[in-house]
């Protein structure tokens, strides 16, 4: 890579540094897997930048962005393998709730669920709707792309993620 | 709460998704549901306490650090890796070797320098021949006629043979300059290509080394007798201008004890 197309990979990505920052964070639930995440993803970056000629289209927010969500979705899967031997699937996860780990659990027995708490108890395909389109003020169609599934379903997750983060903020509320 | 799938509607109506056509339709619909009305009330409010409470981040110094420094030295490695695949390490490596050579031998290296210069000047010879008019200063297909035609324009007489048998006839000659003086200049044709042979007296214990280039779509042939140092300049083949130069050098050691 020539100096040149360095500074030039530096000028694109860079300034989307805290938006995939923002984003590992959420999916990741953890500073320094996030930030792991982020140096990957980066990496990834300079390996597929040939590709990324900024067409019509494609933010380079956005074309980061897919990269980070891939990163952090295929390092949570080295993690968790079982993640990975079942599809996610919409019908099962209607809830739209993440398994809970114990401790998460017995805070929670202890204390109303905060909404922030309650973003991060969401399955990590409902969290990153919401931090894509509430946090990084991407576009349905955006969203689609980084989140590699059809508008329709974007639409969805959204509005089920939407009414779930509802419910915890009325919880709230109440208590 | 609402009508069944109004929410995700609603949803991308206040995501300003909605064509306009259906948002229309939708604000037409809001305005006398109530309940959709509250449900797109309730929105707002999330809404607004997810801008409140759900921080976007900043990046930490360190990492944008960490960044910087791990892109830097994978672009430089990769920067290595491609010169590799492109062959550009190649020609660098050549010149470093040449470097090395002209440290240790300079003596070579300048003889070398000087080989590329002739070489240059026979090729923008043998070019400057092909334009029209410049070909020949005798034309004639006998060895008898053009070697004589030298006497008197050369300090030398060059060897002039006709390879017409070996489908390599004799055009003609003509005087020509190299490398800043004199050389005989000898015309061989082979079907429409034609052969310039440059050859001046080789210089006292100058060891030539017979050597190939190729430029410009040309190939150039140098090579010395004990009595000649030659170049034959054309665009035929390789295989068949080396096929001639053969003849040559037998048709000159044929020929015997030097003039």
């Amino acid at each position: 890579m020539e100096s040149s197309e360095l500074a030039r990979f530096e000028a694109v990505v860079l300034p989307h540094l805290d938006a995939a920052y923002t984003l590992a964070r959420y999916l990741t639930r953890s500073e320094h897997d996030a930030e792991d995440v982020v140096q990957d993803a980066c990496l990834r970056a300079l390996k597929y930048f040939d590709g990324f000629r900024g067409e019509e289209g494609t933010s380079a927010r956005a074309w980061l962005l897919v990269i980070v969500r891939n990163t952090a979705f295929s390092a949570r899967r080295r993690r968790r393998p079982d993640a990975d031997v079942l599809e996610f699937d919409e019908a099962q996860h209607s809830g739209a709730v993440a398994d809970e780990h114990p401790e998460a659990a017995l805070l929670r027995s202890a204390a109303k669920e905060s909404l922030g708490h309650a973003l991060d108890r969401l399955a990590p395909e409902f969290r990153e709707v919401i931090v894509l389109r509430e946090l990084e003020g991407l576009s349905y169609k955006e969203i689609s792309d980084v989140a590699g599934v059809p508008v329709g379903t974007v639409m969805s997750r959204l509005s089920r993620a939407r009414t779930r983060l509802q419910q915890a903020l009325r919880e709230e509320e109440e208590g | 709460m609402t009508h069944p799938g109004f929410e995700a509607q609603l949803d991308a109506y206040l995501d300003g998704e909605l064509t306009a056509v259906d948002a229309s339709e939708l604000e037409a619909h809001l305005a006398q549901c109530p309940e959709c009305a509250r449900f797109r009330q309730e929105r707002l409010q999330l809404r607004a306490a997810i801008r409140a409470r759900v921080p976007a981040f900043e990046a930490p110094a360190a990492l944008r650090e960490r960044v910087r420094a791990a892109v830097g030295a994978a672009a430089r490695g990769r920067a290595r890796r491609r010169f590799t695949a492109w062959g550009v390490w190649r020609p660098l490596t050549i010149a470093a070797s040449l470097a090395v050579v002209a440290v240790g031998s300079w003596r070579l290296a300048l003889q070398r320098t000087a080989g590329e210069t002739l070489a240059d000047d026979v090729l923008g010879s043998h070019i400057r021949s092909l334009m029209p008019g410049h070909l020949t200063d005798v034309l004639s297909s006998d060895q008898h006629t053009v070697k004589p035609w030298f006497n008197g324009k050369l300090d030398f007489s060059p060897p002039v043979y006709d390879f017409a048998g070996r489908g390599y006839p004799l055009i003609g000659g003509r005087l020509d300059y190299v490398d800043g003086r004199g050389v005989a200049a000898l015309v061989y044709g082979r079907r429409q290509h034609l052969i310039n042979v440059f050859l001046r007296p080789a210089a006292r214990g100058a060891a030539a080394v017979p050597s190939t280039r190729t430029r410009q779509g040309y190939h150039l042939l140098h090579w010395a007798t004990a009595d000649y140092t030659y170049w034959a300049v054309s665009d035929l083949g390789l295989p068949e201008l080396g096929e001639f130069a053969g003849l040559l050098r037998q048709a000159d050691s044929a020929a015997g004890a030097p003039k």
